[in-house]
């Protein structure tokens, strides 16, 4: 090199360090990349699933679904767009600023002002030379939101604070910079920069905050009434349901009273009407209460001859009588089968003939008798998790039939036994949980060993398959690579020998008492199928920012499962003699829009199976399926391949998932069309040997008829104004068949009917 | 932002009016997904002709009148009205209405299987693999149900005739069964040709259905209030609605083709697909938003020219006579045709003088709605086989539709997962034909 060459260099080394000190005077303290620039992108929206961080990216430019993979981040926005999108010459020319601000033209619109604090911190990272993420970087440990818990009335507003956690014991605040969501919008909603304004609807709300992969969650509770002596008012009425222990008297065998006033769900049901000054309506009578656990545990109508008998029992234990009465029947095991089978996915659909269907019926059959026998849950789930060999010996073997991939495996074990809802985390991190790739895949590895030989009818529909343990198998992280081994959710490693099965460990691990999930999911899942709302609400989405609207109960309930030994009659037992399954449906003015805290009972439309054999019942005309033994009832069915209009549109799942949220309520015109016009509706009140039919060639009076129709049909007398007008109607109508016909229809189409209140 | 549509029945309440106070109309109107603010709805409407099996896109729409006869087929092409656009001699009638037709020449997908081809098709996504899994993703026409509903309650928004295809993907899968498709159930052209639970069974007279009806209105008095979820609402909702359908005449008027002129009829043709149609066009005028004829089987594996011959004639009347019939009725700008398939068919005739399976480029026909007549897009190679230019993706055919329709883009609902799914994933609207 030459004297003047070296000249040269010197000067522009000169020239550019002066630039560089010039200029870092003007900048803030180093920026970096994951804890300062990743949460900005969250925070736009730049990352979010209908923009840059769906899997295919957006317009060339792809970033990790809401930032949990920097790395990859990083990758894009410096390597990927060769130094297009960041100019660290003119920071202000970077594509990434010009897009943002909406300078050059950009699909996602303008997300960010050029006066912004977030513009000036991206504006100096690049200025900075971009720098990537370096592992001595300090890392987010946790963030915590301030307030935690807050009382609000409506209408107010209330600024949360977020602050971070970081590795090297340094702290800050980004409540600018977290991103917030509500669970409950009508009750309070959350605005960009964290500011809580509640609105007319008072109840429970939970407010999520991220910042980084790390969530934080506010608890708000809006009371139904503020003013102070209103309140009082309510405490005094709250007192006066009559919350305390009764000493069983002596006519009743020394069994607990009906009300179980000190029992712990009833402690925490009242503390919480207390919490939000809700008065529960008031409690059902005998008839409705009578109805509401014959279709809840049963899926069966009360006749007419139990209606009397119940009506008449004066008893103090009578409803736990009833309770016991109802459990003991085979109709509650057919019910209950119904339920699982459609969590179990007991698929019959595909599987067309003689051969293939009695997979289906076995499987069935095995939920049922573990249900009629009061199988402890433990067991009942170990059996079918375990189960090996073939379905002819082992039936439950077959939900490895239906079940057959990783994904479904995981997918359905969380979603059934779990409470979790984790196919997020399958592709990425989980949006609102912890729940990450290595989560889901090292769960899928309790899995990789279930083998399969024979079985397969013809090319693509597998039957009689045998379900074993193969010798070896690998699940690999879809992005590192990694080898995962079998692993619980949330735990570590286990303990396994080349000849144990991965799946008796988690079966154990699930089962044990102190499970986090397992007793709580079963007790929320029988609160919600009695209660018409789960405590955790949907029923499989338990997560830290969909908190339970009652944890107290949800946590006394499952304790005492899991003491009881799983006894499933055990749980039922104890929600249905609870004081919120007794009581009316009807709201008052004191409880008006509470959808939460079950102060009153919470109707819902009967099933499409309890409706359709609720119709065959009361009029005496079976439904006839095809391929079925005759007299089936729709609750019996082997699978939900059996052909059946009505069942379709009332919302029989098609037993794709391990989801509940499959069997829908939906109104839609088909279903009124099927009531009002269909052949079978027409067909149930015609026949010759059916109930219509008899009644109406009896020699009854038009009083009696409709006396007994509407006991038969409502469970319950007819007010006079009803006597009335049906004995009128019988007497205008000189079609007497015809009359009975109609005069059936019309309480059968009632909502009375129609729904469980 | 995307539009997160989540009107669950919990959102339903959050709207905040409380739905005791909306009227009749309100109701439907919120049931249909169509009160959101801001939204505003086209009066358009689409009908599709389903080719179910995979129609021959060399003997159709894409003929190769240059290429070696292995290639060319049986058939001779034909000029049509529009200078330089010729088709298969099996088109002769489509041929003269050119001029107001479009053909998408350049279809894409990467799956050559019926079930999962199909469903990439219909719901704009790859399906299951195995015939025994069920549909995956909403069809079109239940997202079109769905976003934007009925243009005219009680119609329904979404039909098929004569009922939907088996495996599940005409559905509405994770949108909720009401936005499945409302089953006409019979074929239109057959001599008694009548709609289940449409008109009342035997035995069940006009009178006895007043009957029912005045009963019904005294006895259903539950208290209303009890249900917050809106289900007790909507079902009252709609069993008002079925009785006035038994009861009245206006959707049993849409499905009675007799109304319709013979000579009209005639036009259409006195088979399946003329007669589907000309019902369809009956529906959308009457107010339903979403028809869809299947048609077929077009899966000619073997002797594909008795199979063409048999299938092409009626679905090139139908779509002909339709044109034409919307034309002179002033509503072919409001009405979207669009004729396609699971995937087209092997370029190369195979030994048993049959096409197979082809999804690597294949033709579609889209019509009507404001779309430009007389277009055509994207090219095959030479002699068939791969996208000569301007690839067209299954989510681009989609969201032209839903374009014109009025059904907003960046829609995304929840699958069972809770996973926000958006309707056209990365599919642009084909500008050339707006």
């Amino acid at each position: 090199m030459t004297n003047f060459h070296r000249i040269v260099w010197q000067l522009l080394i000169v020239l550019i360090a002066g630039m560089f000190s010039s200029q870092l005077e003007l900048l803030a303290a180093d920026v970096r990349f994951g804890t300062d620039i990743v949460p900005i992108l969250t925070k736009l929206g730049c990352n979010g699933g209908g923009c840059h961080g769906k899997a295919t990216g957006q317009n060339g430019f792809k970033l990790s679904l809401l930032g949990f993979e920097p790395d990859q981040d990083y990758e894009s926005l410096v390597a990927e767009g060769r130094g297009r999108r960041l100019s660290q010459a003119a920071p202000d020319r970077s594509l990434l600023l010009l897009k943002a601000t909406s300078s050059v033209p950009h699909g996602g619109g303008r997300r960010l002002d050029q006066s912004s604090d977030d513009y000036h911190l991206l504006r100096d990272w690049i200025a900075q030379g971009s720098p990537a993420p370096r592992s001595d970087d300090p890392q987010l440990v946790r963030i915590e939101l301030s307030p935690r818990n807050q009382v609000l009335a409506t209408n107010e507003t209330l600024q949360l604070k977020a602050t971070a956690f970081f590795s090297n014991g340094t702290s800050r605040d980004v409540t600018k910079q977290a991103v917030y969501q509500s669970n409950e919008l009508g009750i309070a909603a959350v605005e960009i920069d964290g500011l809580v304004k509640t609105g007319t609807q008072p109840g429970l709300v939970a407010v999520m905050a991220r910042f980084g992969e790390q969530i934080a969650t506010f608890h708000a509770a809006v009371p139904f009434v503020t003013d102070p002596a209103k309140r009082a008012v309510i405490e005094e009425q709250l007192r006066g349901i009559g919350f305390q222990p009764v000493s069983p008297s002596s006519q009743n065998d020394g069994r607990q009273d009906d009300r179980q006033d000190a029992s712990p769900t009833n402690t925490h049901l009242l503390n919480q009407w207390r919490k939000l000054a809700v008065v529960p309506s008031a409690t059902a009578d005998d008839a409705t209460f009578l109805r509401r656990a014959s279709i809840d545990i049963c899926g069966t109508l009360p006749t007419s001859g139990e209606i009397t008998e119940y009506l008449a029992d004066s008893r103090l234990d009578k409803k736990s009588r009833l309770i016991d009465r109802l459990l003991d029947r085979p109709e509650y095991a057919s019910y209950f089968a119904l339920k699982w089978s459609d969590i179990l996915q007991n698929r019959g659909a595909g599987y067309s003939t003689g051969k293939q269907r009695a997979g289906t019926t076995l499987f069935a059959g095995w939920i049922r008798d573990s249900l009629a026998t009061n199988k402890p849950y433990d067991q009942f789930v170990s059996e079918l998790l375990t189960a090996s060999g073939s379905q002819y010996e082992n039936p439950p073997a077959l939900w490895y039939r239906t079940v057959r991939k990783s994904s479904e495996y995981v997918e359905s074990v969380a979603q059934a036994f779990l409470g979790v809802r984790i196919q997020c985390a399958q592709c990425h991190h989980h949006p609102t949980e912890r729940w990450s790739q290595s989560d889901y895949f090292s769960l899928a590895a309790n899995f990789a060993r279930v083998g399969r030989k024979g079985g397969f009818a013809d090319a693509e529909v597998p039957t009689d398959e045998i379900i074993f343990l193969k010798d070896r198998s690998a699940v690999l992280h879809p992005r590192t690579g990694e080898r995962l081994q079998p692993r619980p959710l949330g735990g570590s490693e286990f303990l396994l020998g080349p000849d144990d099965d991965p799946r008796v460990s988690l079966a154990r691990w699930m089962t044990s008492r102190d499970n986090p999930f397992f007793a709580r999911t079963m007790a929320n899942r029988v609160w919600a199928h009695f209660l018409g709302r789960g405590l955790v609400h949907p029923i499989d989405d338990a997560r830290s920012t969909n908190p339970p609207s009652n944890p107290e109960l949800l946590d006394a309930l499952a304790q005492d499962f899991a003491t009881s030994g799983f006894n499933v009659k055990h749980l039922i037992r104890s929600i249905t003699l609870s004081h919120a399954y007794g009581l009316e449906s009807a709201p008052h003015a004191g409880n008006t829009g509470d959808t939460q805290t079950f102060s009153r009972f919470y109707p819902r439309r009967l099933s499409a199976e309890v409706l359709l054999d609720g119709f065959s019942q009361v009029l005496e005309v079976p439904t006839v399926f095809a391929g079925v033994r005759a007299g089936t009832r729709a609750i019996d069915l082997p699978d939900e391949n059996v052909a059946a209009h009505f069942l379709d549109v009332f919302g029989r799942p098609a037993r794709m998932s391990a989801c509940e949220c499959e069997r829908v309520d939906a109104p839609a015109l088909t279903q009124a069309l099927e009531l009002v016009n269909s052949a079978e509706i027409q067909r149930k009140l015609t026949e010759k040997s059916g109930y219509s039919q008899r009644l109406a060639e009896s020699d009854k009076s038009h009083a009696d008829i409709a006396n007994e129709v509407f006991v038969r049909v409502l469970a319950r007398k007819p007010r006079a104004d009803e006597l009335k007008a049906a004995a009128d109607y019988l007497a205008l109508e000189p079609d007497r068949a015809e009359a009975c016909r109609s005069l059936l229809w019309s309480l059968l189409v009632t909502n009375e009917f129609l729904f469980n209140h | 932002m995307p539009t997160i549509d989540r009107l669950t029945r919990r959102n339903l309440l959050q709207i905040g009016a409380p739905l005791l106070g909306l009227g009749l109309a309100d109701f439907l109107r919120l049931e249909a997904r169509s009160a959101e603010a801001g939204r505003s709805h086209s009066n358009k409407s689409l009908i599709v002709f389903w080719t179910d099996g995979g129609i021959s896109q060399q003997d159709s729409y894409d003929v190769k009148p240059d290429a070696p006869v292995e290639y060319r087929g049986m058939y001779e092409s034909i000029k049509t009205n529009v200078p330089g656009v010729v088709l298969s001699e099996r088109l002769a009638l489509q041929a003269k209405v050119m001029d107001r037709l479009s053909i998408v020449r350049s279809v894409h997908h990467e799956n050559g299987i019926h079930a999962p081809s199909a469903h990439w098709m219909q719901t704009g996504y790859f399906g299951p693999t195995l015939a025994r899994n069920a549909a995956q993703k909403p069809s079109m026409g239940s997202v079109i149900a769905r976003s934007i509903g009925s243009r005219q309650p009680p119609m329904p928004a979404y039909v098929t005739i004569p009922k939907s295809e088996a495996f599940g993907y005409q559905g509405a899968v994770y949108l909720g069964k009401s936005y499945n498709p409302f089953e006409v159930g019979a074929d239109p052209n057959g001599k008694d040709f009548k709609v289940p639970n449409l008109s009342p069974p035997d035995g069940l007279t006009a009178k006895s259905v007043d009957a029912r009806r005045t009963l019904l209105n005294t006895f259903d008095t539950l208290r209303r209030d009890i249900d917050d979820s809106g289900v007790m609402e909507g079902l009252d909702t709609f069993k008002k609605q079925a009785l006035e359908m038994v009861a009245g005449d206006r959707m049993r008027a849409a499905f009675d083709l007799s109304a319709e002129d013979d000579k009209l009829r005639d036009q259409y043709g006195r088979h399946r697909y003329g007669q589907s149609a000309l019902l369809a066009r009956r529906l959308v005028e009457a107010g339903a938003r979403c028809v869809n004829i299947n048609t077929g089987n077009w899966d000619h594996h073997n002797d594909i020219e008795k199979g063409l011959d048999e299938h092409l004639p009626p679905l090139d009347r139908a779509i002909a006579a339709l044109v034409e019939d919307l034309t002179a009725r002033g509503m072919l700008n409001d009405v979207i045709i669009y004729c396609a398939g699971e995937f087209g068919r092997t370029p190369r005739m195979n030994g048993h003088a049959g096409r197979d399976h082809w999804s690597d480029c294949f033709s579609v026909l889209l019509a009507g709605g404001g779309i430009q007549g007389g277009r055509i897009v994207g090219a095959s190679e030479k002699w068939g086989g791969g996208v000569q230019e301007r690839l067209v993706t299954p989510l681009d055919l989609l969201a032209t539709i839903y374009h014109i329709l009025g059904v907003p883009l960046d829609t995304h609902y929840e699958d069972v997962s809770g996973r926000p799914t958006s309707i056209v994933g990365g599919g642009l609207p084909i500008q050339e034909l707006l």
